[in-house]
């Protein structure tokens, strides 16, 4: 597929392969009905706190529940932020968790990993073939949330200035644009559990297994982010800045927990990588 | 065999990389930096001859003084003294926006939540995200309000703090500069101020100042027996240009709870962040001792009603004989049963001790 569209390159030459592999792995991934039921389940969660909102008699009390709940009523923008809060605790992990968690161990409990190191792409190249879907689907999931959000919130409330956490407004197409600052504030926010769940994938021949503990690291580690007796833990644990893009919704924009995040991630992403790399390039492969 | 093992390698090398790298940051982030050496008194005109008038920072506030966790502010409570308590626990952060000298805007930065203080000249709001409320702070109509608002908005800076304990510096104070420091990545000197007095709570008061502006950077006040600063207010970033004029205009959002606040003729709009006894009222308020070791007394009359049944700060106090005290490791504030208020930053006996002797 992609190969077609790549250069001539000389007979072998490497890059080739690893692009073709990567757009194999997109199309799999993003062809399999398990995507699709994810994304849509994910699609659907701003839209069941839209309808409850907009059917509820009782006007939400200011503060109560999540971020700008009671503030949809009045501009339906709000619908994304808050769908986006709701879900990057449980249901995002939950869904990371088993794309990651299935990318070496899935492959291997299948039987289709031997055939796919048969090609000339290195088990180097397909763990970062691999890495690269789980990232695309990170984004993919999020970005489902905030566009289907935004829709279910046009669709049924009045959309005017969008009000930030510091009493500033801002017009619609600035508040659009954060909005995609948010999903990539939240992709980056979960490529340290992806490269978790690929580390354990690569333990495993057991696709569930490697899901199950993958989910159950977000949910342990956000845990005991919670705990204020281990707070010399909590910068350090990969869920501790999940809930830091609000900084994004600040007048003036706060970059600070961007970085901190992104350079947290990146940490995890080194350490588990390598981790991975040594697991796998010396693991034996019997089907 | 080798070669399997070898893979692992960089599974071992690259954390290893990374704790280097974060021992290697904490190392620097604590190192001292040289700087021509200067006395207590060259410091201290540094400070006074500061020309830092517009800037904008992120400001680190702690407090360690020994208290129960007081559950930050909930939806619905104005600012007022239970809130004030808030900054007496745990930690915050919040960005300073100062402009020219009428303009200037808080922003205390809660998880998920923000609390806005913006002054411009005339007007000052208070906007609360959590429950999407905005006060207009007016002035008193009567009195010229370019008189009732300080001609330089009071934030609760590093510098308006370190003016306040260098106003207190008497004979009864050792001031001298210690090693230099790094402050939101400048270079400053630390002033220390120790008080002589042994019956204080107070072990040193350190101000970092800027080696360039002069400009105070960060406050940190020491208690006897602790070795965490019991308080400590520093910029962890901080911009010597002047912050975006449209910063401090401010317009309630739409569907915001819009209340109208006439001030009283004090203006105290922010919570202030300081842990020194309260300033004197012309109320009959009698101080006792000098220096560090004072302790003002407030009559029953000058006392907020309202004070001791606010459930936020009853749940610091503690029955003691004669009334009921807060003790912390920095200040003790003593409340008699009769409505008398002494405070001061001396041990609890020392209050007692004064009380006994009114």
């Amino acid at each position: 597929m992609s190969a077609d569209t790549s250069k001539p390159l000389a007979p072998g030459v490497r890059p080739a392969v690893g692009w073709s592999l990567l757009g194999s792995e997109l199309s799999v991934l993003f062809r399999r009905l398990r995507t699709w039921a994810m994304l849509l389940a994910l699609a659907a969660v701003p839209i069941l706190i839209a309808v409850a909102v907009k059917l509820s008699s009782r006007p939400v009390a200011p503060g109560r529940g999540p971020l700008f709940l009671d503030r949809i009523t009045q501009n339906g923008l709000f619908v994304a932020v808050t769908a986006l809060v709701v879900c990057v605790p449980l249901f995002l992990p939950l869904t990371i968790g088993v794309v990651a968690g299935d990318t070496i161990a899935g492959e291997a409990n299948m039987g289709t990993l031997r055939y796919l190191l048969l090609a000339p792409a290195g088990r180097v190249r397909l763990l970062l073939v691999k890495y690269a879907g789980a990232v695309a689907f990170c984004f993919a999931a999020t970005v489902t949330v905030a566009a289907s959000g935004a829709l279910v919130g046009v669709v049924l409330f009045p959309v005017g200035p969008v009000t930030l956490l510091s009493g500033d407004t801002i017009g619609v197409g600035e508040s659009m644009l954060r909005s995609l600052v948010i999903a990539g504030y939240i992709t980056v926010s979960l490529l340290g559990l992806s490269a978790i769940g690929l580390l354990i994938s690569t333990f495993t021949d057991v696709p569930v297994g490697a899901m199950a503990a993958t989910i159950v690291l977000s949910v342990v580690s956000q845990v005991l982010d919670n705990l204020p007796q281990l707070d010399w833990l909590h910068p350090w644990l990969f869920s501790h800045h999940w809930l830091g893009f609000a900084d994004l919704l600040r007048q003036p924009i706060d970059w600070t927990s961007f970085g901190a995040n992104a350079l947290l991630q990146a940490g995890y992403i080194a350490v588990c990588g390598t981790l991975a790399y040594a697991k796998f390039s010396n693991k034996d492969i019997l089907s | 065999m080798t070669r399997a093992k070898r893979r692992w390698l960089p599974a071992l090398l690259i954390p290893l990389a990374l704790v280097l790298a974060v021992l290697t940051g904490s190392v620097q982030a604590g190192a001292t930096v040289s700087l021509p050496p200067k006395t207590a008194d060259e410091v201290l005109a540094m400070i006074a001859r500061t020309q830092v008038r517009a800037f904008s920072g992120t400001l680190q506030q702690t407090a360690e003084l020994g208290l129960p966790d007081i559950p930050s502010s909930t939806p619905g409570v104005t600012p007022g003294a239970g809130t004030a308590l808030e900054f007496l626990a745990g930690s915050h952060t919040a960005r300073v926006f100062v402009g020219d000298p009428t303009k200037a805007r808080l922003q205390i930065m809660d998880a998920m939540a923000e609390r806005d203080l913006i002054v411009n000249g005339k007007d000052a709001w208070f906007y609360n995200s959590a429950d999407n409320s905005a006060t207009h702070l007016q002035a008193p109509k009567p009195g010229a309000p370019t008189e009732t608002l300080p001609s330089k908005p009071a934030m609760p800076t590093p510098e308006a703090l370190a003016n306040r304990f260098l106003a207190a510096v008497d004979a009864g104070t050792e001031v001298t500069v210690g090693e230099a420091s790094s402050v939101a990545g400048r270079s400053a000197y630390r002033l220390s101020l120790a008080p002589k007095d042994p019956g204080t709570l107070v072990a040193s008061v350190s101000i970092d100042v800027d080696s360039e502006t002069g400009f105070p950077l960060g406050v940190h006040v020491q208690a006897k027996n602790q070795a965490d600063p019991a308080y400590s207010l520093a910029f962890t970033d901080l911009s010597l240009t002047a912050p975006d004029p449209g910063l401090f205009q401010f317009t309630p959002p739409a569907g915001s709870t819009v209340t109208t606040k006439v001030l009283p003729a004090r203006l105290t709009p922010v919570p202030d962040a300081d842990s020194s006894p309260k300033a004197p009222s012309p109320h009959g308020t009698r101080v006792s001792g000098e220096g560090w070791g004072s302790i003002v007394m407030l009559p029953a009359a000058a006392v907020p009603a309202g004070l001791t049944s606010n459930p936020q700060i009853s749940q610091v106090l503690q029955s003691v004989s004669g009334g009921r005290a807060l003790t912390s490791s920095l200040v003790s504030v003593l409340i008699l049963d009769d409505g008398r208020v002494l405070a001061g930053l001396v041990p609890l006996e020392r209050l007692q001790s004064a009380a006994a002797a009114q």
